[in-house]
């Protein structure tokens, strides 16, 4: 499936919190977007998922017009992966996995032996398949978005959106999430907090400054040391890392 | 699309969290709801062997003779069981249960396991209500002041929880703070009023029904009474149980369930309205039961868990069960005299609560 933003505004009352934004995501690539807080990436996110409504522009999933689509239509081909959260009820890990089978069952349908073999085999792709009876709460900020990221694949989604998926993770747990994400042959849209991560798994950036898309490219292109004072505000030079042969970044003492 | 990941699976679950685990339950919780309602017709002032109980409702309900009924019906037992008893038992049990469903509801809709029906102002807008129809309205004209009593305490009870939720939706999106905040105003206000109304009423009588009133009672419970709640707390049930899938959703916030293809505004404001409705009318028909919206929800989720599909029915049952049991113990307890049965329940509700609150571990309904 290929998104299509096309021109999205979001206002806050007076506040003008995207402007026109324009991007698309093709071909199964995984598409970054990045910038510094505030810069809008999350509320961007946001209207595009349906939790905030956008004043202007349009959003397709393929044929699919998000924007006016039943939320149901859009979860059935759209996941999110949020940041996790603290439950005030709880769960067991199958439970809430098991809830990404809500937008493709009826009112009054209960799950399937499929149902239940979908929710196991993502919780197989999670590594947490031993875990499944424990309580959601209980568990680890690692193993949460987990849960969260099992949950999302129950949902058999044909597009993924990661909402700064690994804040407050682990290194570990970070790659853990983008690996499994990256082998889902799937479009991705990710807003991601650390550039060298975004260097290495996207395909593509969007690189966002006070609401507007201030540059787009191939990680390689745009992430040079004049972008990320410009957007950024922080001195760094760029290199070749001699070990993995990827874009690396040293950032320098700000002024 | 991921088909190809469908390997079959062994995952390691407790006995109530298995499938068989949990039809067990259910099935020993409605079998433990149909004795009780024939037990609990055995006690009260007057105490009926069991046995003869169950042989006068098994022929009542079903015509079916067990041996010598003629010595059984010439007895008073007969109509102080099927004329008395046995409508104040199944009333116990539809309330229960209503104000059980009424309380997992709410706790869903606001994403609080705090909040029960009454947070909403429910209980203080009855009151209002009562006490207005009781000290001023029509309280002393015979048939038309008892039915008053009911319609301005219903009215009371869905006036004030609409007040409420338009007060904490006021301003934008209606959040649970707000909620809990907004119940709290109309709760002092609807007080005040009543207070005033009590202060300035020279009726001691009509003050002590106020006050009786307040505290719960299914002794007026008659058969004419029993439709009315039956068919609402059966349609409520019948309902809610279809919206599974929104009340777990729920559970997770908003934007959670929105990814899942549910956007709860609309639902959560109808869920609201509607458990007002219902507790307005249970109120309207036997005063203010408190805790068992509050602590039969938290018990049960200790024992099935938070998935509404197994909590509530699970939880229905038991509330029918409790109430059917705190009203026996409240005509038996003290020899000659009724309690109130809003006093047996916050006497056994409050400190489960504290209980649950103090117990280390204590998840809302997973297991640590």
């Amino acid at each position: 499936m290929n998104l299509n933003v096309e021109r999205l505004s979001v206002s806050f009352g007076e506040a003008k919190i995207v402007q026109e934004v324009s991007l698309r995501v093709q071909n199964k690539q995984f598409v970054g977007l990045i910038g510094p807080n505030g810069c809008g990436k999350s509320t961007l996110l946001k209207s595009i998922y349906k939790v905030i409504k956008p004043r202007h522009g349009e959003v397709f999933l393929s044929e699919l017009n998000v924007i006016k689509a039943s939320p149901k239509l859009v979860a059935r081909k759209l996941g999110v992966v949020g940041q996790f959260n603290e439950l005030s009820f709880d769960f067991t890990v199958r439970e809430m996995v098991a809830m990404g089978r809500t937008p493709h069952k009826g009112m009054l349908e209960n799950d399937s032996q499929q149902d239940a073999d979908i929710v196991s085999a993502a919780l197989r792709k999670v590594n947490l398949e031993g875990h499944t009876g424990r309580s959601y709460n209980s568990l680890s900020g690692g193993e949460k978005q987990r849960v969260i990221l099992a949950r999302v694949l129950a949902q058999q989604p044909e597009f993924m959106i990661l909402d700064e998926p690994t804040n407050h993770l682990d290194i570990k747990y970070q790659l853990q999430i983008l690996n499994i994400v990256r082998k889902l042959d799937i479009g991705i849209l990710a807003a991601l907090h650390d550039l060298t991560l975004a260097a290495e798994y996207c395909d593509y950036l969007y690189v966002m400054k006070e609401g507007r898309v201030a540059a787009s490219g191939v990680p390689e292109d745009i992430l040079t040391k004049e972008l990320i004072r410009e957007v950024f505000d922080v001195e760094c030079e760029t290199y070749r890392n001699p070990v993995t042969g990827a874009l690396g970044i040293a950032y320098l003492e700000t002024k | 699309m991921h088909t190809d990941l469908a390997i079959p699976s062994q995952p390691k679950q407790s006995l109530i969290h298995s499938r068989y685990g949990f039809m067990a339950v259910i099935g020993v919780l409605f079998i433990i709801t149909l004795l009780s309602a024939g037990a609990a017709v055995s006690f009260g002032q007057v105490d009926i062997p069991v046995s003869q109980s169950y042989r006068i409702l098994l022929h009542h309900i079903t015509g079916i003779q067990i041996g010598d009924m003629q010595e059984l019906t010439n007895g008073s037992f007969v109509d102080i069981i099927w004329k008395i008893r046995f409508p104040r038992v199944l009333m116990a049990m539809f309330i229960g249960a209503g104000l059980t469903l009424c309380g997992t509801i709410m706790q869903a809709a606001v994403q609080n396991p705090l909040a029960d029906p009454y947070i909403l102002g429910i209980s203080s807008g009855a009151s209002l209500g009562a006490t207005f129809a009781i000290l001023i309205g029509f309280g002393s004209m015979g048939l038309l002041g008892q039915s008053g009593v009911a319609f301005w305490a219903f009215a009371g009870a869905v006036g004030a929880s609409l007040l409420v939720l338009t007060l904490a939706s006021a301003g934008g999106k209606m959040t649970s703070v707000k909620l809990v905040l907004a119940g709290m105003v109309i709760n002092a206000l609807c007080t005040a009023f009543a207070n005033f109304i009590v202060y300035f009423a020279n009726n001691a009588e009509g003050i002590k029904t106020v006050t009786f009133w307040t505290m719960g009672s299914l002794a007026a419970s008659s058969w004419d009474k029993l439709p009315l709640i039956s068919v609402t707390v059966l349609l409520a049930v019948i309902l809610f149980l279809s919206q599974f899938r929104v009340l777990n959703a729920m559970l997770l916030g908003d934007e959670a369930a929105v990814t899942l293809g549910i956007h709860l505004g609309a639902y959560r404001r109808v869920y609201m309205i509607l458990t007002a409705l219902i507790t307005g009318v249970m109120v309207a028909s036997c005063g203010m039961i408190g805790f068992v919206g509050l602590i039969i929800p938290h018990l049960v989720r200790g024992l099935v868990g938070s998935d509404h599909r197994r909590l509530l029915p699970a939880s229905i049952l038991f509330g029918a069960i409790f109430l059917i049991w705190t009203d026996v113990i409240a005509r038996t307890i003290v020899p000659n005299v009724e309690l109130p049965i809003g006093i047996i329940t916050a006497l056994i509700g409050a400190p489960m609560f504290m209980y649950m609150l103090i117990r280390k571990g204590y998840a809302f309904g997973g297991k640590s």
